[in-house]
């Protein structure tokens, strides 16, 4: 089985946009997550999840990763985009559309997708 | 006062700050809305201005003193 560590980093870099948010779509347990889950379905992006409350490492290792502190932390093709605030931020400005235009097109998939990560 | 010790650790990485303030959101002192204008800023993408605002807050996110913090800021150029 692959580290919690290599796990979170492969979500990161193969994931078109990655969020990680406290529940899941379907269920979610934090205003902030909802904030940016909203955010990137009203930029019309594919949504990559994983939940980070199964287990506190999941969240102590990602934010080793990221050097970000806090949760939700919003990826887009492996760069760190921020939290709820900058994710709403940008999508007012235009400039998450933009950037989701630029890496994944314009036509792009809007999947929502769970992952689960594998936890020893 | 969290709010308080909030404010003092800004003031203190921003000396600068054209505007600064910190809203304790439900009164429970745990979440927070903290907003900065700073010429430290000028330049910066939102990224890099909201890792300012983590970095200087970092201790009290990390022992939980601050359970919710949503963060605005903005540069004085």
């Amino acid at each position: 089985m692959k580290t919690l560590q290599d796990q979170i980093g492969d979500v990161i870099e193969k994931e078109p946009v990655a969020l990680f948010m406290k529940g899941t779509p379907e269920m979610v347990m934090c205003g902030n997550s909802m904030r940016a889950l909203n955010a990137l379905h009203a930029a019309g992006a594919p949504i990559t999840t994983v939940d980070i409350l199964p287990d506190p490492r999941i969240r102590q290792e990602l934010s080793a990763i990221s050097g970000w502190p806090t949760i939700p932390q919003v990826f887009v093709q492996g760069e760190l985009v921020g939290g709820a605030d900058i994710t709403e931020e940008l999508l007012e400005s235009g400039e998450l559309q933009r950037k989701l235009d630029e890496a994944l097109g314009a036509d792009r998939a809007q999947d929502v997708k769970v992952v689960a990560l594998e936890l020893d | 006062m969290e709010a308080d010790t909030i404010r003092a650790l800004l003031e203190q990485a921003f000396p600068d700050a054209a505007e600064l303030d910190v809203e304790d959101r439900t009164g429970g002192g745990d979440h927070f809305q903290v907003t900065v204008a700073s010429p430290a800023f000028d330049g910066l993408s939102l990224l890099d201005q909201h890792r300012r605002v983590n970095d200087a807050l970092a201790a009290m996110l990390q022992d939980g003193s601050i359970h919710e913090l949503r963060i605005k800021t903005k540069g004085t150029a």
